[in-house]
């Protein structure tokens, strides 16, 4: 009686192991929706309208296989050439920053426009590290229903002759949308980029 | 309270089918019985005359439901007295109409006292509790009540135990064992970890199932309702070749108790009812048996809490639900039985907003600042980021007796696992999970025990598929890829009596494990990783910047248990056990690509990975049955090719730096020791003591792992009040010292910091300060309220109100741990 019982239940396991190995169907491939991939800023100097657009855009793998080292002396962010934006002392400028995902090239996708449409979750904070520029929102930019302007757009005056090290963030659900430093603003970093701007004499 | 059992020298099949043969009872009954009962009412007492009331019941033990023998029943102020029998019947007869009060004493019991009003004959149930005399104590009695076959020692969490952990899950109760610690991703999701090893090392079982989504990563807790079940039984540092055999860690096994053969319904009902989170549940189970052998249960819990608060701010968005629901149909026949099993489990869990961040200089933000970044006002509601998850099991079970000393098993189930994570999105995206991840498992098993007098002997094969599969359309890479895995093997388990005071066990398992995995590989980590020369003839497809793999991926794994208990003078045991684990790796070790949000960390696996090998040696030396007991258990294990997440490097992307964790081969080492000691200065009260330690290398650089537990320190006294002994307290204190030996595992960030550019470091590798927990918990009753028994409890954890961090918790960079909580306990048993 138990032999029998026994035989059955391996003979059902080999029956089920020889139909059922593999897997049919291959899974489709899913991509990256509301990645950011790629931050554009269009400069135009304002007393001559002429403008120059910067392209950001970062992918770099710095893969260390050497485990065990005791701190992973890598620079986080000063991986490649700074870009750097030129501009003339005691100008203005105009720099709107747009945000794009390029994941799928032939569904480009304006991240931009999600940022609008959400306008009261995002922030753009530029941090400057140095004097000599100084920002602030004008018009074109787009504001949140409390009035805070997203920094979209923002009116940049220069004075003397600088160079100064900038980090851009678009700023997911900051704590507050007012701030000096990116400490002040809270939030997930959803784009960060960097940039030198060079101030030179006209 | 903890047993501490041995189950070298099983026996239970015997004791199995002493249950099922009622005749054997009725034997006892009709016998034995009445020569006791002969013998004590002829001790000379003299009836009056309107006395011919019989009184007659059952003494059942409350911790187990099981029928208690031995128990002295006295009539106090008489000479009446019985001795309960083997399946907990006593009787008098020829008693007065009048109130009488009845004493009930066991040896592992305390007294317990009932006021009778006899104004016609009787029959009666008493509950008798472990609960004050034994409370968190670890028993050394001798059960053979169990079917695991390894000369393992395990340890049975009581009911009372179990029922004072019912609202807080199954990590926290199981936390109360020497060795046994939490790994946590905030404050509602924990999985436990055993002699510093968690995840894919430590089996859970339930129902003789083996729980299957433990593989899907450190921040899953293991979706079982621990109230579904009356036995939570621990085996540290060992597989249970039965189920597994790649559980180095060790093992967790929940189990249903076999109700008895007689018509009645019974249930029990725990409410919960938390400060902290404003929370609360409700556990309750029924169960109607019948005389012939068929049994229903059904049991549900229902848990929904709050936000809830740290010290010094709320913990915004830890908010949980839960819903559980358990059905059972059982028959026990005389030659077999049959278990019919569903099981459905249901959680939304709040995973701490300030958790979800951008990148490592968010991360280095939320290290830096002392408190979260988001303490909104305290509130029910669950929002982004959060998990849910849905687990259903069904299965059956069929034993069938061949006679005496020979059984055969057979058993099936069905798993069905669902977990969605919601992350902070933007976008047509808002609502949609980023994580999508199904798992069904079928698994067939079959086994035949034999056994003779003293010997006993297993052997099993089992046959399981799984599939694996997430939902497309999440606009997120897959965390896991897509694959069917296909696993049969066998196990043999011998336990050997060799004689009264020495028993040997000995267990192997042998399992073949095949998957078909589909995996894609953005082509930038191709290229990186030169997959070309070693994946490239697996390519099947190339979309938008992806390759996708199909392979086959086969292991197979030996693993063996050896080991003896020998007993001296019946107050020493001593247990040598050598384990050996062969743990293919899982496929998230192998295959898995992701981004975790709270750690700013990129998560990859290492295709090449070969199957994990570990050698322990495990040592448990106990004094018992006396006023001072202690157990120590120290173990070493040595492994190669233990798989551990390391540090590898950076991506950078224009969303900022993120660190780069990638699976790999090291050779490790574990060494650790667990005591336990009780000291029981009077009758009524006792202390406790239990320390954990363990230390965890790389066998060749020398280097500390990371989330190793560090050095743990319970102490509690325990102290029972009152005439009739219905109220106890524990106070416990819980110190958890800093743990200093820890990787480095640091990377360095460029900030603006006062206008100027800086390094800093960010500092995840540094464990938080140690700390001492105070807790009380005081116990009132039981009360018979009609024909209900009644418990109330109220516990006091981190009664200080202290802040302070766990370095076991993943989130510990955002907040500290929760702060006071009050919970308030009913238990009603029915």
């Amino acid at each position: 009686m138990f032999k029998s019982t026994y035989f059955k239940a391996a003979l059902l396991s080999s029956i089920l192991l020889f139909i059922s190995c593999d897997k049919d169907d291959a899974p489709e491939a899913e991509n990256e929706m509301e990645v950011f991939t790629k931050a554009i800023i269009k400069v135009t100097n304002l007393s001559d309208d002429s403008s120059e657009t910067y392209d950001f855009e970062v992918e770099e793998h710095d893969h260390d296989h050497d485990h065990g080292v005791l701190v992973q002396n890598q620079e986080g962010d000063d991986h490649g050439d700074h870009t750097e934006i030129e501009l003339e002392s005691g100008s203005e400028y105009k720099f709107e920053i747009s945000f794009l995902n390029e994941s799928d090239p032939n569904n480009v996708i304006d991240m931009t426009d999600e940022v609008i449409e959400e306008k009261d979750e995002h922030h753009v904070f530029y941090e400057l590290a140095g004097d000599g520029i100084s920002y602030a929102t004008m018009s074109g930019d787009t504001l949140d229903s409390d009035g805070n302007a997203l920094n979209l757009v923002t009116k940049w005056t220069t004075t003397t002759e600088t160079v100064v090290e900038v980090e851009a963030y678009l700023i997911h659900q900051p704590t507050s949308k007012v701030g000096t430093t990116r400490d002040d603003f809270g939030g997930a970093t959803d784009v960060e980029i960097e940039f030198e701007a060079h101030v030179e004499a006209e | 309270m903890i047993l501490v059992e041995q189950q070298m020298s099983k026996l239970n099949l015997k004791r199995t089918l002493k249950l099922n043969k009622f005749y054997f009872n009725s034997l006892f009954k009709s016998i034995l019985f009445p020569t006791v009962i002969i013998y004590f009412i002829t001790v000379g007492f003299v009836f009056p005359q309107d006395c011919k009331l019989d009184f007659e019941g059952y003494i059942i033990s409350s911790d187990s439901g099981l029928p208690l023998e031995a128990a002295v029943v006295e009539v106090i102020g008489t000479n009446y007295n019985a001795i309960s029998s083997e399946n907990g019947y006593f009787n008098f007869k020829n008693l007065c109409s009048e109130i009488i009060e009845i004493r009930v004493s066991h040896i592992n019991c305390p007294d317990f006292y009932a006021e009778i009003n006899l104004k016609e004959s009787r029959k009666k149930k008493f509950f008798l509790d472990h609960e004050i005399t034994t409370l968190n104590e670890v028993v050394l009695i001798d059960e053979k009540v169990d079917d695991l076959s390894t000369s393992a020692k395990s340890y049975l969490v009581s009911e009372i135990e179990k029922d004072r952990y019912s609202g807080s899950g199954l990590s926290a109760l199981l936390e109360t064992v020497s060795g046994v610690n939490t790994l946590s991703t905030g404050s509602n999701i924990a999985k436990p970890v055993i002699h510093g090893m968690f995840g894919s090392r430590v089996g859970i079982i339930y129902n003789g199932i083996m729980l299957e989504n433990q593989q899907w990563g450190q921040d899953h807790a293991p979706n079982v309702d621990l109230n579904a079940f009356e036995n939570v039984k621990l085996v540290k540092g060992a597989s249970v070749l039965k189920y597994s055999g790649k559980n180095p860690g060790g093992v967790i096994i929940l189990k249903s108790s076999i109700p008895r053969k007689i018509d009645s319904l019974y249930g029990k009902t725990i409410l919960n009812v938390n400060s902290n989170g404003a929370g609360g549940s409700i556990v309750s189970t029924w169960v109607k048996t019948y005389e012939n052998g068929t049994y229903l249960k059904t049991q549900g819990t229902f848990k929904k809490s709050g936000d809830l608060s740290a010290p010094r701010y709320i913990l915004s968005n830890t908010g949980m639900n839960e819903n559980n629901l358990s059905f059972t149909y059982g028959k026990n026949n005389i030659g077999n039985s049959l278990k019919i099993f569903f099981s459905y489990f249901n959680s939304e869990i709040g995973v701490l907003k300030s958790s979800h961040i951008g990148n490592i200089k968010d991360l280095l933000r939320a290290i830096e600042d002392d408190e979260p970044d988001v303490a909104n006002e305290f509130s029910y509601n669950i929002n982004y980021p959060k998990q849910s998850n849905e687990h259903f099991t069904s299965s059956v079970d069929y034993t069938h007796i061949i006679n005496d000393n020979k059984e055969l098993t057979f058993k099936y189930s069905w798993q069905i696992n669902n977990r969605k994570e919601y992350d902070l999105r933007i976008g047509d995206f808002k609502n949609i999970p980023s994580l999508d991840l199904n798992l069904s498992t079928h698994s067939v098993n079959s086994s035949y025990t034999w056994s003779n007098f003293s010997n006993e002997f297993t052997n099993g094969i089992f046959f399981g598929v799984k599939d694996n599969y997430s939902t497309p359309g999440t606009g997120v890479k897959r965390l896991i890829p897509d694959y069917l895995n296909t696993n049969l093997g066998g196990y043999f388990i011998s336990t050997l009596n060799l004689n009264e005071d020495l028993n040997f066990g000995f267990g192997l398992r042998y399992e073949h494990s095949s998957s078909d995995v589909y995996k894609y590989y953005r082509n930038s980590r191709w290229e990186n990783e030169s997959y070309q020369d070693r994946l490239g003839e697996f390519v099947i497809d190339e979309v938008l910047s992806q390759k996708l793999i199909r392979k086959k991926v086969v292991f197979n794994t030996f693993s063996s248990n050896t080991g003896f208990v020998k007993e001296f003078e019946k107050k020493y045991s001593l247990s040598i056990q050598h384990n050996y684990t062969e743990r293919a790796p899982n496929i998230a070790e192998m295959f898995s690509g992701g981004l975790h949000h709270s750690l700013a960390s990129i998560e990859y696996g290492d295709p090449f990975l070969k199957k994990e090998k570990t050698h322990k040696v495990l040592v448990d030396f106990e004094k018992k049955n006396s006023k001072l007991n202690y157990r120590i258990n120290p173990y070493l294990s040595y492994s190669k090719d233990y798989i551990l997440a390391q540090p590898a490097g950076f991506e950078q992307t224009i969303r900022g730096a993120f660190p780069v964790w990638e699976y790999s081969p090291i050779t490790s080492i574990f060494k650790g020791v667990d005591f336990d000691i009780i000291y029981k200065i009077k009758d009524n009260v006792r202390l406790k003591n239990s320390i954990s330690w363990v230390e965890a290398k790389d066998y060749h650089t020398d280097e500390h792992l990371v989330n190793i537990p560090p050095l743990v320190i319970n102490n509690e006294v325990q102290f029972s009040l009152g005439e009739f002994k219905k109220f106890n307290a524990i106070i416990g204190n819980k110190f958890v010292n800093k743990q200093n030996l820890f990787p480095n595992n640091n990377s360095i960030t460029t900030v603006i910091e006062n206008g100027k550019k800086i390094d800093k470091i960010v500092d995840i590798s540094t464990p938080p300060n140690g700390f001492n927990q105070l807790s009380l918990n005081f116990n009132w009753g039981p009360y018979k309220i009609n024909s209900s028994i009644v418990n109330f409890s109220l516990s006091i954890d981190n009664v200080m109100n202290r802040a302070y961090r766990s370095y076991l918790n993943r989130l510990r960079f955002y907040s500290d741990e929760v702060g006071r909580n009050f919970l308030f306990q009913i238990k009603i048993k029915h």
